[in-house]
């Protein structure tokens, strides 16, 4: 549950924004010089403002009659630019002072603005708008990957969090460098071409083979319980299309027929009722370790089975303990002699495993009809195993097992038969990335000493007993050397040619000069050859050439246009296509760039803009950070489908949005969205079947459709126990409406919710809100935040809020983790509200088509968020002509996600530094 | 050259260092490499003799050991009652009265303005205002003020480990960068005791060399780029420029350290529990750990996160944990809930009395290890229920102060606690008057 703002607070003094300046204020004074207040500006401060807030009275702690004018502050310049936008929204004078006279107020912006906008602009010419930044984490890892044809190496995670500004990690002033940074820039360089290099060494033939489950000592290793594993439930069991194979089970029949009888083994299978007790843990294909990186089809053959209940669970004397003491027939559990056909589908999601790293690479449908499933084509990591996981089955937790599917019917089964694996794949890039950097020079072995680089162990010492097959076989180290008959001109010009593909600029002699004297350097230290060049590349790699962009102040040159457009829409460095361009010099061309933009648009890559920009606008990157309670959400705890769908949910809608160009409004509202059947569940949705994630039609009076009301944004907006309106109002106001809300005071206690349900979170708010100086801010943060009261900690709907109290009966049930519910429902969700021009709204259906009028405030905020991304800049005072110009050109298209895209690469703030 | 992976890295605070098996380093034991090291490093300022220098030759060392539990403990257990010497342990505190003469506890002090509940935890030695908010910049944490001016007295500059994290972190560098904390005693373990063969020395030693040659080139080059760049980009390379200075001179450092042979100890490796649902065990190996970091002089400055948060359904013998501690955190006033905390809080009193116990029972010259290691232990929570960063429970033990009280400060007004960290930059001999947002040094905590 961590969560980035304060919880809700009650008092509010509307003197607390201009506070926070004041640290920051006694600090800039000391080298920032006053200038002259343009002579309008300060008459209309004397007559209209400086009754108040002067420095006798300080009306909420503001003087502006001492405030002096220095540009060259920021803080004073926010300030200037906040009296400029008060006076504009007609907030300020207050109603129930006197008016300025129209003209007055309308002299006094100019005057001020022209001011504003002067300074500032002064500066950009001299600056730029954007400050020089490193790449971040996701844009090293992703350029690494680039450059050395390898779209599966993992380095992000080697760096520290990327510092944020403006919420984006794309902004210079935020981006930090450390040693930390330096040696993890070193390190990354270093792993990245070591796994180049081991995946040259190995190049193993593209085969094609069948893993059978009765194989996996993983899952033959439970057929029988012991003092660890008393629970049927998470035993498995040995069948043939739906007849229980009991003797096998009870070890008086070889687990397989093995090669002797093909056509029967074939048909063996194993079955099972729950799913992973963690993701990728329990049921997994241990006889696969993916030999080497690279691209794999993975095929499942399998089918739903039903097992019936009345099993028999026994107790275990001790750990050497193997044959048991039988207990009664039990209705609770199943019962894996009397096994019958499928009665439903069962989604199984599929991971790798390797250590401590699950990756989701598939989904499918089981069916109760045998088949075979092919996830299709996937990137594996040298020593990753794979794992099905039947997602919609129980995740048993101690200490009551409980499965919450059994009925006196029976429960859902799955069984499997075998994996079938072809590759590695290869294809024109395989191979590449060790081509950058070593040529034609060939990869040999050595017995003693080289370069070191990591390999899948072939030989592995075989384990038995319960844990058999559970353990991560550890990576095995052979030592290599790249040989070379005339190392010095080999190193130069593979020096040449690796610069000109990592840096982003063409290739200087000083340059080359200076990576070449730290090869002879090494040589003569006494490394290697190999040696020698990774030393090269690492500092090539590490060095701000390639670590730092380069943009110089005024209009940006090709090379750093093409890097700024690559940024923005690959999440990468610029790709040969980009290069080109900026060679020839014609980038800068409006058709040209407009063509560049709409080929990245389309690429596949562009999936790494779409899912950047949301891990940092609305921060799905962190929607696992909140744990649904035990106690009051127990049917969520452990769903990784359905948090999984809701992620997925997010990126499908925006990707689509930017692909067929629909509106900004859609963001608050749209008749369609994403879902497969575990989230189209979740939002009552009934006629949709199966794992895939497809585009449905929304009925009329559907809550769902805009990225308000996903599962995603509801969950990440909540802490996995409560909602807060205010955490919700201010999260929703901020990142899609576009309203600055100013931080909670410092001194005012949290509303602490009420988890055993006396009293609404709402009804302790209004308490709060009754006091004027607290309605102020609140009215503009609240009202989203009551519309959203009907959506729970995971997105549902809700017409009662659940509550905890054990004085109270809970609801009968048992969760997902076999535990029981401990939960009431108690007071009903009040979701009606105004918005604070005063218009009423019932519910969140009201609440959006209220919202939905105002397109135009989505659409600039949208645009804001995505200058930001793509400059590394806010939209500041000076910009805002610029941001009006971006918004006119894509009006005609209705905003259109598409269409602001393009109107913000073609615009002066991108084009500019 | 040979820069592992993150991923495979396990050093402290550098990750040239290479782990070795363990079969690997035991052959080449005993080799004894002298190198008069320390006094080439010692910075001329550090010559001049003064007593209370902590640099100055035979000084005494001096040393903190900062932990933090990130989900708290509940107060109304915790906080003891009535003020000074003759103050009420709580029932928390009931576990540590055969240590009460060797602690103070603090009430009523917090860090000011580190609000934003779960994110807080990584100001528990920074202070740095407004964690949870966007523009939020950490800032350098009280181990690594100390590491940048005693570090080079020991092979480590400090150690940061956690429990149950490989990400959150108590220690913060200078740029507002958090230094990712170890979370395996037994990595840990080898790279403080296990002596490596000469050629492996004279290996790491070219690795080290090559790490400085690759940083003086791009050294290079970034003096070379600030020519021709405006005032605020030079800034943002300059920020480059002076990292890769630092961290050469850590492999400097590092490569001194590299010759001199490491310290023999009895203690067996230690043996990390595999699944985090160990906690406890986890943190009773930590605290081994650091105990013997200390012993061997290895270290000066160590930080330890107790991710609680991060921790799953408790295993503890005889005892039914049913929800992850986070969730039992929220416990909204449920006694099933509370109930369960008490059981896992008292077992962090009784591993803190053991920790105070332990820490005596090793005599250094004159004194006990305790009357030279400063224990901090406390939390980013008051009250983790709520999401209350006020009223931190705070305890601190040994270093050389005079304990035995409670140091009761306004609950509603807090005092602030940063002042706690300016006493002990003073006791280490830093003369530091400021830390953070202090405003003086601890009101009633004197030094022994």
């Amino acid at each position: 549950m961590r969560r980035r703002s304060n919880s809700s607070h009650g008092a509010v003094r509307p003197r607390l924004p201009l506070l926070a300046f004041a640290a920051t204020l006694a600090f800039f004074s000391a080298f920032a010089a006053a200038a002259p207040l343009p002579a309008p500006t300060g008459e209309f401060v004397e007559k209209y403002c400086a009754k108040c807030h002067n420095d006798v009275d300080k009306e909420s702690g503001f003087d502006l009659t001492s405030l002096a004018y220095t540009p060259g502050d920021p803080a004073n310049f926010q300030q200037w630019v906040k009296v400029h936008d008060r006076v504009q929204a007609g907030e300020m004078p207050p109603k129930e002072k006197a008016r300025p006279a129209a003209g007055d107020a309308d002299a006094f912006l100019r005057s001020l603005a022209t001011a504003l906008t002067t300074d500032e602009r002064e500066k950009t010419v001299r600056e730029g708008r954007a400050t020089q930044r490193r790449l971040n984490g996701y844009e090293y890892e992703n350029a690494l990957r680039d450059l050395f044809s390898a779209p599966w190496l993992q380095v992000k995670g080697q760096f520290p969090d990327d510092g944020e500004a403006h919420r984006f990690n794309k902004v210079g002033e935020a981006l930090d460098v450390s040693h930390v940074h330096m040696m993890r820039y070193m390190g990354a360089a270093d792993y990245a071409m070591r796994q180049v290099m081991s995946v040259q060494l190995e190049r193993p033939a593209t085969t094609t083979t069948r893993y059978y489950a009765r194989d996996q000592r993983t899952l033959t290793g439970k057929f029988a319980g012991n003092i660890f594993n008393t629970s049927p439930d998470r035993m498995t069991y040995p069948v043939i299309g739906s007849t229980a194979q009991p003797d096998v089970r009870h070890g008086q029949a070889p687990v397989t027929v093995g090669n002797t009888d093909p056509k029967t083994r074939d048909l063996e299978a194993v079955g099972w009722v729950s799913s992973n007790y963690v993701t990728g843990f329990t049921y997994r294909w241990d006889s696969f370790r993916v030999p080497v990186a690279g691209r794999y089809r993975i095929r499942f053959s399998g089918y739903t089975l039903w097992a019936s209940p009345g099993g028999t669970t026994k107790s275990f004397a001790n750990e050497k303990d193997r044959t048991g003491k039988v207990r009664p027939p039990n209705p609770a559990v199943p019962d894996y002699d009397r096994i019958s056909p499928g009665r439903r589908n069962e989604p199984i999601t599929v991971y790798t495993r390797n250590g401590v790293m699950n990756r989701r690479v598939g989904e499918f449908d089981l069916t109760p009809e045998p088949a075979v499933y092919d996830i299709g084509e996937v990137w594996l990591l040298a020593n990753e195993t794979l794992v099905p996981d039947a997602s919609r089955l129980y995740r048993s937790r101690p200490n009551n097992f409980k499965n919450p599917l059994m009925t006196p019917e029976g429960a859902p089964s799955v069984a499997f038969r075998w994996m079938e694996v072809d590759g590695p794949l290869y294809d024109e890039t395989s191979g590449s990335g060790y081509q950058l950097l070593f040529g034609d020079l060939p990869l040999k072995k050595v017995s003693k000493g080289g370069v070191t680089i990591s390999s899948v162990a072939r030989k592995v010492q075989r384990e038995d007993g319960r844990n058999a097959g559970q353990r991560v076989v550890p990576l095995e180290e052979t030592g290599v050397e790249v040989e070379s008959k005339a190392p010095r001109p080999d190193a130069e010009r593979l020096l040449r040619n690796f610069l000109a593909r990592a840096y982003r600029r063409p290739v200087v002699a000083a340059d080359v000069a200076r990576f070449l004297a730290l090869f002879d350097d090494r040589r003569k230290a006494g490394l290697s050859f190999t040696e020698s060049m990774m030393a090269m590349y690492t500092a090539v790699l590490a060095s701000p050439g390639f670590v730092f962009l380069d943009e110089k102040p005024g209009r940006l040159d090709d090379y750093a246009l093409a890097t700024r457009l690559a940024l923005f829409l690959t999440n990468s460095e610029p790709d040969p296509v980009l290069r080109a361009h900026a060679a020839a010099g014609d980038l800068g061309r409006p058709d040209v760039l407009r063509a560049e933009t709409e080929r990245l648009l389309t690429d596949r890559k562009s999936q790494r803009f779409v899912e950047a920009f949301l891990d940092y606008w609305i921060d799905t990157r962190k929607i696992e950070d909140t744990t649904p309670s035990t106690t009051l959400y127990n049917d969520y705890y452990l769903d990784d489908a359905l948090t999984e769908a809701a992620l997925r949910e997010t990126q499908l809608f925006f990707a689509d949005l930017l692909q067929h160009d629909l509106p900004a409004r859609n963001l608050i509202d749209s008749d369609y969205t994403f879902v497969n059947e575990r989230l189209a569940l979740h939002y009552g949705i009934t006629d949709v079947k199966g794992a895939a994630m497809r585009r449905v039609q929304l009925p009329p009076d559907s809550p769902r459709g805009g990225l308000i009301t996903q599962a995603s944004v509801l969950k990440i907006t909540a802490n996995g126990t409560t909602t807060s309106p205010v955490l919700r109002g201010k999260w929703i106001a901020e990142r899609i409406l576009g309203l600055e809300i100013p931080p909670p005071p410092a001194a005012v206690p949290a509303v602490e919710p009420d988890i055993r349900g006396a009293v609404t979170i709402r009804q302790q708010l209004d308490k709060h809100r009754a006091d004027k100086s607290c309605a102020a801010c609140h009215q503009k943060i609240d009202p989203t935040g009551f519309a959203l009261e009907s959506f729970d900690i995971m997105g549902a709907w809700r017409d009662h809020y659940r509550a905890a109290d054990p004085e109270k009966p809970a609801l009968k049930g048992i969760g997902k983790n076999g535990q029981p519910f401990a939960f009431h429902y108690s007071l009903p969700v009040d979701s009606a509200g105004a918005l604070p021009d005063g218009r009423p709204f019932a519910n969140i259906r009201d609440f959006k088509k209220l919202v939905r009028e105002g397109e135009d405030s989505v659409a600039r905020n949208l645009a804001k968020q995505l200058v930001i991304f793509a400059t590394g800049a806010p939209v500041r005072f000076c910009d805002r002509p610029e941001l009006d110009t971006i918004l006119r050109a894509a009006r005609s298209r209705e905003y259109g996600v598409r269409s602001l895209v393009h109107a913000i690469v073609q615009s002066d703030l991108f084009r500019n530094k | 050259m040979n820069f592992p992976a993150a991923a495979r890295t396990s050093a402290p605070y550098v990750s040239t260092r290479r782990p070795l098996s363990r079969r690997r380093f035991l052959q080449g034991a005993g080799i004894a490499l002298s190198l008069p090291f320390l006094d080439s490093m010692l910075p001329t300022f550090a010559r001049a003799q003064g007593s209370s220098n902590p640099l100055a030759p035979g000084a005494k060392p001096r040393r903190m050991f900062g932990i933090c539990n990130n989900l708290g403990l509940l107060s109304d257990q915790f906080f003891p009652t009535g003020t000074g010497r003759d103050y009420t342990l709580s029932p928390y505190l009931q576990h540590l009265r055969g240590q009460r003469g060797d602690f103070s506890v603090f009430s009523g002090v917090s860090h000011p303005n580190v609000d934003g509940g779960h994110p807080a935890d990584i100001c528990f030695l920074t202070a740095a205002p407004h964690p949870g908010s966007s523009s939020f910049r950490n800032t350098i944490s009280l181990d690594q003020h100390i590491a940048e001016r005693i570090g080079i007295l020991t092979r480590f500059p400090s150690l940061t480990l956690g429990v149950n994290t490989r990400t959150r972190s108590l220690s913060w560098t200078g740029t507002g960068v958090a230094i990712p904390p170890e979370d395996k005693a037994a990595e840990v373990f080898k790279q403080l005791f296990l002596q490596g063969t000469p050629a492996q020395i004279e290996a790491q030693v070219r690795k080290l060399d090559t790490g400085r040659s690759i940083l003086d080139t791009v050294a290079g080059q970034a003096k070379d780029l600030e020519r021709n760049v405006t005032a605020r980009d030079r800034d943002r390379l300059d920020q480059y420029f002076t990292s890769v200075r630092d961290l050469e001179h850590r492999l400097q450092a590092s490569k001194g350290w590299e010759r001199k042979p490491k310290p023999t100890v009895k203690a067996r490796m230690p043996v990390d529990p595999a699944s985090p649902a160990a906690y406890m065990e986890k943190v009773k190996v930590m605290y081994d750990l650091a105990r013997l970091s200390f012993e061997t002089d290895s270290t000066r400055a160590i930080t330890l996160m107790l991710d609680s948060v991060s921790t799953p359904v408790l295993e503890i013998p005889d005892v039914t944990i049913t929800d992850g501690y986070h969730n039992l955190s929220h416990h909204g006033k449920s006694e099933t809930k509370r109930s369960q905390l008490k059981v896992i809080d008292e077992l962090h009193m009784k591993l803190l009395a053991k920790l105070i116990d332990d820490f005596k029972s090793i005599r250094e010259g004159e004194d006990t290890l305790l009357d030279r290691t400063m224990v901090l232990y406390g939390s980013n929570f008051g009250d983790a229920n709520q999401h209350v960063c006020t009223n931190m429970p705070t305890i601190l033990a040994g270093g050389g102060f005079k304990h035995g009280q409670h140091l009761a400060f306004d609950t509603m007004r807090n005092y602030p606690l940063p002042n706690l960290f300016v006493s002990m930059l003073q006791r280490i001999g830093i003369e530091e008057s400021s830390f953070a947002s202090s405003t003086g040094t601890m009101r009633g905590l004197e030094m022994a």
